[in-house]
């Protein structure tokens, strides 16, 4: 016989207390604001199917002209940077403030009313990690605009005619490696037809010119 | 004895029972979303395509290039000494033998930045730690080891020192056609022109 069953009351009172704690802890519990959504499988699957995941330079002329308005543009650069030039309408939410809580609200929002959200940087490089980061989280519709800032500056005028221009697009080899890093065809390269080599003698002056 | 024995052993025995079904299933380590941004936001994972030429043309032995570019890309052209891990099986036990070797400092590249890149960010994702990407990537490369550009006259002369390790490092991935000059079979033909004789008995003693 144990000494808290001599007193049913109490032991009681220490159960409900015991339940009260924990019950209080579940909720005051900090639970992580972003979580894993997608398994390591489905994203390598989103870096092969990249269909949904690309917006493209000429597709910022409508955004820009309001003919399509379930878009928005952020910017993830610094705010020196931003404030120096941004893309007509951008909000400017620095990379580092991005999980901060009012923006991950905010991007939820986005996401439940079926808004797009580009992101985009100098480059595509520097904004790629933040995307691919945010579509693993969960975020499907967070697309990352394609050249970047650097590309939009230089084509701003012409934006709708960079539809055929590819310079922007990366991952493509741009040389034939084979062909011109490797030893045996460089020198086959320089093996260009060779001429003949003709050797000329200095012709003799016609008169007798001298002797001993 | 009890009656409450039999029950609580009666429970270890169920209990023991669903041991039977555990899977074999082991949860990869991964590292926190909040963590993953902040790495992700560093720019210290990239080098250069000179320090890697560098650290190859010194065999550096802690060096390992990962291509993951897919296979039939690999089996074209690479860089001296790389492995070939695609996206697919990154995420294979038998493609993560090659990260997070201590000792062992792991430069991933692809033909730009970018895919290089994103194979970094799953890999750090999953813990894994000493991962580059090397920015360029082979186009890069090509552009700055195999082909560099003559820096212009006005340049530092940190440039122009760069330009000539540029050369130099060249001249060692290419081996800029010295072995096999001397196997060229079409040899040049070479044409001897006899002087003509003047048309007088030039003298001579």
């Amino acid at each position: 016989m144990h000494v808290h069953e001599l007193n049913p009351k109490k032991t009681l009172w220490v159960l409900i207390l015991f339940l009260i704690v924990i019950i209080i802890g579940f909720f005051t519990m900090k639970r992580p604001l972003l979580k894993y959504q997608l398994s390591l499988k489905q994203s390598t699957k989103i870096l092969k199917d990249t269909s949904n995941n690309y917006f493209y330079p000429y597709q910022l002329a409508n955004v820009l002209d309001h003919k399509n308005k379930n878009v928005v543009i952020i910017d993830l650069r610094n705010k020196y940077a931003y404030g120096l030039g941004h893309i007509p309408g951008a909000k400017s939410i620095p990379s580092f403030n991005l999980t901060q809580k009012g923006n991950v609200k905010l991007l939820k929002s986005y996401k439940k009313n079926g808004i797009t959200v580009v992101l985009y940087a100098d480059n595509q490089l520097d904004a790629d990690g933040p995307w691919l980061f945010f579509r693993q989280v969960g975020f499907c519709n967070i697309k990352i605009l394609l050249g970047g800032y650097d590309y939009y500056e230089a084509h701003k005028n012409n934006l709708a005619q960079t539809k055929t221009d590819g310079s922007y697009l990366k991952g493509i080899p741009r040389f034939n490696y084979a062909k011109v890093a490797c030893s045996k065809t460089v020198t086959a390269a320089s093996k260009k037809a060779k001429k003949p080599v003709v050797f000329h003698r200095r012709k003799k002056v016609a008169v007798a010119a001298g002797g001993c | 004895m009890n009656r409450n024995y039999y029950f609580l052993t009666a429970i270890m025995f169920v209990l023991a029972l669903g041991t039977l079904f555990i899977s074999e299933r082991v949860v990869s380590p991964q590292i926190s979303p909040d963590e993953l941004l902040w790495d992700v936001l560093q720019p210290t994972r990239f080098v250069t395509t000179d320090q890697i030429a560098k650290r190859l043309i010194e065999k550096d032995p802690s060096l390992l290039l990962v291509d993951v570019r897919p296979a039939a890309e690999y089996n074209k052209f690479t860089l001296p000494n790389a492995v070939n891990v695609p996206l697919d099986s990154l995420i294979t036990p038998a493609g993560q033998e090659y990260f997070g070797n201590p000792g062992t400092k792991v430069v991933l590249f692809s033909n730009d930045a970018i895919l290089a890149n994103q194979a970094w960010v799953l890999l750090r994702r999953m813990a894994f730690k000493d991962n580059y990407v090397m920015k360029g990537g082979l186009n890069g490369w090509i552009k700055t080891i195999i082909q560099p550009e003559r820096p212009p006259q006005t340049a530092p002369e940190t440039a122009f020192e760069r330009y000539d390790f540029r050369k130099a490092a060249r001249l060692y991935f290419t081996g800029a056609g010295v072995v096999n000059s001397g196997k060229s079979s079409s040899k040049t033909k070479v044409v001897f022109k006899r002087r003509k004789k003047a048309a007088v008995a030039a003298g001579g003693c």
